[in-house]
This record gives C-alpha cells, sequence and structure tokens, in this order.
C-alpha cells in the first residue's frame, strides 16, 4: 500500500476547507506526523505498490520523500505558531492546500510512470499556486501569476519531451511499459536523436520549475511573496521534486551511453544558475528574495555535480538533502523576522542579536550551513563536486565554481551582517516588541539545523546505501 | 491523394494566421474554440483504433476544448467588462509576417525529421510547430492577460496534437495529462485573473511590473 502515503494528506487536505481553522491546525500537525510515520515504515519495509506500473519505492524518490516528510512534520508545527501571530483571512484555504501540496509533491517522488510523473508535477503547481497568492496583495498576484504562467508553460516542454521519449521507443521498435525502471532496462535500443531532444524538453520543462537559470525568473517573486512556512516548502522540497523527474531522465541516458550529451547540458544550466544567483544576491534588498537566489544557486551546484558524475554526483545528492534542510529553516527563521520587523526589506531591519536572538541563533547558523562552512553539509557536499570536476579535468568549470561560490558569500555575509548586527533605530518599534520567540516558532529551524549537523559526522549506514544505489545509476559513486 | 487530416490541417493552420491579426478579445476566443474543435477531431482521423472509451473521451475534451472553455471565457469578460484589446507589444502586420515565416519554416523542418507514425500526412507535423511556437509568440508579445491564457490553449492544442498521434503508447493516459493541464491550468489563471481585475480594474499586465531582480 505505498498509495496511502499521499492519499492520506490529500484526504486531510480535502476536509481542512470545510473544518473549522483549530481543527485545521491540529490535521496539519497530526497529517504531518502521520506522514513521517508512513515513510519510515516505507523505508524500512520498501513494499511493492497496488499499482505497479505507476508507482513504486525507488532510492531517489525515498531520498526526496524521506526529507519532503521531515520537513513538512516541522514546519507544519512551525507553521501553527506563524498562523497565530501573523494575520492570514483565509486559513482553511492555506491549510487545505498545503496539505494537498504534501500529497502532490509526495506522488512525484513515488512515482514511476513517465506520464503520472508528469501529471504529479503539474499538480504541485496548482496545489502551490494558491499558496503564493495568500496575502492577496498586488504583489503576491503577480508573483503567482508570473508562477502559473511560466511554470505551465514549462510543464508543457516536460509534456513535450515525455512524448518525444514514446517516441524514440517506437523508432527503436521497443516495446515496455512506460516507466523509468523499464525505458532504464531497454535504454540501449531506444533512438538516441529523439531521447536526445526528449531529455533536452524535459530539462527545460522541469527545470523551469527547478528554477535553473535563464528559466528562473519566476523563483524569486514566488519565494518572496509566498508565506514563509510555504516558502519553506517551495525552496525545501518542491526544487527536489522538479530535480527528481530530471534525475530520472539522466539515467535513461546514461544507461544509453548518451551521459557525455546529457551531463554537458546540465553543466551549462547549472552554470548559468549559479553565475545569475551570484550576480542577483550581491544587491539584493530583501532579504527573502535573498534567500530565494541562493536556491538558485544551490539547484545549480545540484546540476553541475550531477552532470560531472562520479563522486561529483554524490556530492550533488548530499548538497540536495542539506540544502533542504537548510534552507527551509533559512525561510522559516525569514518568516520571524518579517513578523518582528515587519517588513521585507534588509535596510529596515538590524540588531536582530539582541532583539530577537533565538531567531537570530537559527538565521546565521543556517547562513554558514548554506554558505558551505564546515560542520553542515553542504561543505562536503561541494568539496565532493569541486573534487569530482578536478577529477573529471574541468578545472575551468571547477574555477567559475568555486569563485563563484565566493561571490555569492560575500553578497550573503554582507546582508547577513546588516540584518544581524546593524543599528536599529525602530520607527514604530512598537510593532518589533510584537513578536514573542515562542518556542514552536524557534524549535523547528534548530531541529532542522541540528539535523544537517549529525548527518556531517553520522550517516546511518541504511542512508548512505541508499544514496549510494540512487547515484550509482547515473554512474555516481564515492570510488 | 489528400488525405483527410491534412484537410483538416489546412483548417488549423487558417486559424493559426487569423489569430495573429485579431486585435479584439471575442473573435480571439472563437477562433481558438474553433480550433479546440477542429484539432481534438483529429484522434477520430488518424487511423487508430478507438475503443468505445476511447471515443467517448475524445468526445469529452471535443466539448472541453471547442466549447465550454472559450464559452467560459467569453462570459467572464461579457461579465466583468474587461477590455477587448489584446494590446499587442508586436504590431499585427509584423505577427502575421511572422506567422508565414514559421509555417514555412515548420514545413521545412518537418521534411528533415522522419517519423515513420505520422509520414502519411504532409501538414501534421508542420501545423503542430506552428500551433505551439504561435502559441508562445502570442504569451510573449501581448499585455491582456485573457489573450496570454488563449496563446496558453493554443500551446496546448499543439502538444495535443502530437501526443494523440505522434505514438499511439499510453496515449488515453497522455490526453488525460494534457486534459488536466488546460483545465487546471485555465482554471487557476481565470482565478487569479479576476484578483488582478479586482486589484488594478484592468486585465493589461503592464501593472504586473513591480517585481524585479
Amino acid at each position: 500500500m505505498v498509495e496511502i502515503v499521499f492519499l492520506i494528506p490529500f484526504i486531510t487536505g480535502v476536509m481542512a476547507f470545510f473544518l473549522p481553522k483549530e481543527i485545521g491546525r491540529l490535521s496539519l500537525v497530526s497529517t504531518g506526523a502521520v506522514h513521517l510515520i508512513l515513510s519510515l515504515l516505507l523505508w524500512k519495509n520498501r513494499p511493492e505498490a497496488i499499482f505497479n506500473n505507476y508507482f513504486a519505492v525507488t532510492p531517489e524518490g525515498l531520498l526526496s520523500l524521506i526529507v519532503i516528510s521531515l520537513l513538512f512534520f516541522l514546519i507544519s508545527i512551525y507553521t501553527v505558531g506563524y498562523l497565530k501571530e501573523s494575520d492570514i483571512q483565509t486559513e482553511n484555504i492555506f491549510t487545505g492546500f498545503m496539505l494537498l501540496f504534501l500529497s502532490t509533491m509526495t506522488m512525484v517522488t513515488l512515482s514511476v510512470h513517465i506520464m503520472v510523473m508528469w501529471i504529479a508535477i503539474e499538480a504541485t503547481t496548482i496545489a502551490s499556486a494558491p499558496l503564493i497568492l495568500t496575502h492577496r496583495s498586488s504583489a503576491s498576484l503577480e508573483a503567482t501569476w508570473k508562477y502559473v504562467l511560466i511554470c505551465s508553460v514549462g510543464i508543457a516542454m516536460a509534456l513535450l519531451g515525455s512524448i518525444f521519449i514514446t517516441l524514440s521507443m517506437d523508432i527503436g521498435n521497443v516495446d515496455a511499459p512506460l516507466s523509468f525502471s523499464a525505458l532504464t532496462l531497454v535504454a540501449k535500443r531506444l533512438d538516441p536523436m529523439w531521447l536526445k531532444a526528449g531529455f533536452v524538453f524535459i530539462l527545460v520543462g522541469y527545470g523551469t520549475k527547478m528554477g535553473l537559470a535563464p528559466m528562473h525568473t519566476w523563483l524569486p517573486d514566488a519565494h518572496s511573496e509566498a508565506p514563509s512556512p510555504a516558502s519553506a516548502l517551495l525552496s525545501g522540497v518542491l526544487l527536489n521534486c522538479a530535480y527528481l523527474g530530471i534525475f530520472k531522465t539522466n539515467k535513461i541516458m546514461h544507461v544509453a551511453g548518451l551521459d557525455d550529451f546529457s551531463g554537458t547540458i546540465l553543466i551549462v544550466f547549472g552554470l548559468m544558475s549559479i553565475l545569475a544567483a551570484a550576480t542577483f544576491i550581491l544587491k539584493q534588498n530583501e532579504y527573502k528574495r535573498m534567500l530565494a537566489y541562493s536556491s538558485i544557486e544551490n539547484m545549480g551546484i545540484i546540476a553541475v555535480g550531477t552532470g560531472i558524475g562520479g563522486i561529483a554526483a554524490y556530492g550533488a545528492m548530499i548538497c540536495m538533502i542539506h540544502h533542504s534542510l537548510i534552507k527551509s529553516s533559512l525561510f522559516l527563521s525569514s518568516g520571524n523576522i518579517l513578523l518582528g520587523y515587519g517588513n521585507r526589506f534588509i535596510e529596515n531591519t538590524g540588531d536582530m542579536v539582541n532583539r530577537m536572538p533565538k531567531t537570530f541563533v537559527a538565521f546565521f547558523a543556517g547562513f554558514a550551513g548554506i554558505s558551505g562552512f564546515p560542520p553542515f553539509g553542504i561543505f562536503i557536499g561541494e568539496m565532493f563536486i569541486i573534487a569530482g570536476a578536478f577529477r573529471a579535468g574541468h578545472y575551468i568549470i571547477a574555477s567559475i565554481f568555486i569563485l563563484s561560490l565566493c561571490v555569492i558569500f560575500a553578497g550573503f555575509a554582507n546582508q547577513t551582517m546588516k540584518i544581524s548586527f546593524d543599528d536599529f533605530d525602530g520607527n514604530g518599534s512598537d510593532k518589533l516588541m510584537g513578536l514573542k520567540e515562542r518556542a514552536s516558532m524557534v524549535w523547528p529551524q534548530y531541529i532542522l539545523l541540528l539535523t544537517s549537523l549529525v548527518l556531517c559526522f553520522y550517516m546511518p549506514d541504511t542512508l548512505y546505501q541508499t544514496i549510494i544505489d540512487a547515484v550509482t545509476a547515473i554512474g555516481g559513486g564515492v570510488k | 491523394m489528400i488525405h483527410s487530416v491534412d484537410t483538416i490541417m489546412s483548417l488549423v493552420l487558417l486559424s493559426v494566421l487569423l489569430s495573429y491579426g485579431y486585435s479584439r478579445l471575442p473573435r480571439l476566443i472563437i477562433v481558438v474554440g474553433f480550433q479546440g474543435i477542429v484539432v481534438s477531431m483529429v484522434p477520430f482521423f488518424i487511423g487508430h483504433e478507438m475503443t468505445a472509451g476511447g471515443i467517448v473521451f475524445t468526445i469529452a475534451t471535443l466539448l472541453i476544448r471547442g466549447i465550454i472553455i472559450p464559452m467560459s471565457i467569453y462570459i467572464a469578460i461579457k461579465k466583468k467588462a474587461i477590455q477587448r484589446k489584446v494590446a499587442p507589444i508586436v504590431g499585427y502586420q509584423a505577427s502575421i509576417l511572422f506567422g508565414l515565416g514559421l509555417i514555412v519554416a515548420a514545413t521545412y523542418i518537418s521534411r528533415q525529421l522522419n517519423i515513420p507514425s505520422i509520414s502519411d500526412y504532409t501538414l501534421l507535423f508542420p501545423t503542430a510547430i506552428a500551433l505551439l511556437v504561435t502559441g508562445m509568440f502570442l504569451l510573449m508579445t501581448r499585455r491582456n492577460a485573457i489573450a496570454m491564457v488563449l496563446g496558453y490553449i493554443i500551446m496546448e492544442n499543439g502538444i495535443y496534437l502530437v501526443g494523440t498521434t505522434f505514438s499511439i503508447r499510453a496515449r488515453h493516459i497522455v490526453e488525460f495529462g494534457i486534459l488536466l493541464d488546460v483545465l487546471a491550468g485555465v482554471m487557476i489563471m481565470t482565478i487569479i485573473l479576476q484578483n488582478i481585475k479586482r486589484t488594478f480594474d484592468d486585465v493589461d499586465t503592464a501593472h504586473l511590473r513591480t517585481l524585479k531582480e
């Protein structure tokens, strides 16, 4: 019964529209808890699905699923506190779509059929658009409009790519079910030209959703306009789901012996994203947009790592897990900052170290983690990618990569220092006193960061083995 | 002998050219509706075997694409007194010229590619490419949000054509996916549109220029 994992949030999500808001909040947390337990059971038992043509438990899917599940549970705890502090009018709709969003993302991680995966990714757009629209301001309208329009066009491209892959089966005279696993087995017999075309369209399509430059333009708007718990979900897990689509297609390309082609394209898009993030992060004046550009950077890093292959692919997986953990904690902290200062501009914040000490600890630690400082996992992931790049002889790629990381660190550090230590004259500082740092609004961040920290020093064997299983399929590994 | 699919395709190409030239929304909506009906009829003529379920599904697609979606958009602009001009960024003559060039280029490209399943139909692949690019073009060069939604529908028509004819594999799930895509996409866009209209009293996307970098 694999399907139950996404059916439960779907049912509770639909119910949340009609329930009073206190019960809605409760159902958010309890569904998160049940989902986490079910995901852990799935991890342990790895059962067969009922519709096993469409759904199955795969290593890369499991990795994403467990990250989604843990994140959602912690974010749901935070959300309860956040909803009490903020003035969201349509709370039922918000909690309902949060749960539907969870359901659709879970479906993405479990689907193995090309078309079902596509439908699931499309459904994530539908479930998340109302979340961005929550505040109903003119800016959030613009962000939602951009998000829906750009992602719909992108997803349409991915559909075209999926159709091209079926065409490559027809031309190669291959008879197999249209699932990623079956296609991987027969990859060598697929028509290479249409397979390549399919990969390019899928990369552009899902890449739009993943936030790869130059299709990233919706991402900073959507992430900054959505309420912070939704931003944390968007950045922490939605981007991974889109990456999963690219990863699985890349698997077919690898077996078909076309990984030079797919790797080069991945590296190009990845480097473009890192460079775009480096350009825009330097002069960013809103902290949530800054975090959004950092997500684009990290997605670029993951794409580059996947493209290089070998130990870099392992590094990319590590980066993906830790980026989710750290970035969602940062977005949650940014929610506290927004509630505390009532302002999204960096220049109107300051002196967080004294005014919101607990949030400061979470935000600053998150900043250190996301910039790749040692005790956190992104450091290890980036080290693997750089080492992989040197080993494969990509010296220029490695140097652009390192240089951009330095620039991004400089920009990020500059802004974080301003928020944390600058003088805050506090015009209207009464409002600032309004935010008590509730335990439920700082502990989720601490736990997320702590998880990242612990995973750095001690990785359970089963987790390690699952990552290795996932990356071996695209020609990666730690050897 | 000219195949009946090619006859249908010539009608679609005509609607493509018309969509470049129309300046007012109601006509554009009618063209898109016509295009939806014609494109949805293709599975009947393509010569694949049709099951009873397939026939019902195709008719449902036809109704949704050709009648329900265009009608609801039409009613929406009537009721809300939305601006009727499509507000182009690129002029109409230039657009039509682009459309003609596009069809020529699409025909040339499709000659280079040999796709066995549709080699009988000369116009099918060029039309699909033309629909895709036309949809994108309208999305990029029209500032009126409804015209953009119509561009999106035209693009989806192109994908439908590719999805139903290129490969018979998993056709129903492809059709289902596209239908979901159109329905959900249009639904959400309409909801946002209503909000845009309420906030700005207009659907010109020039208002949506505050978020940058």
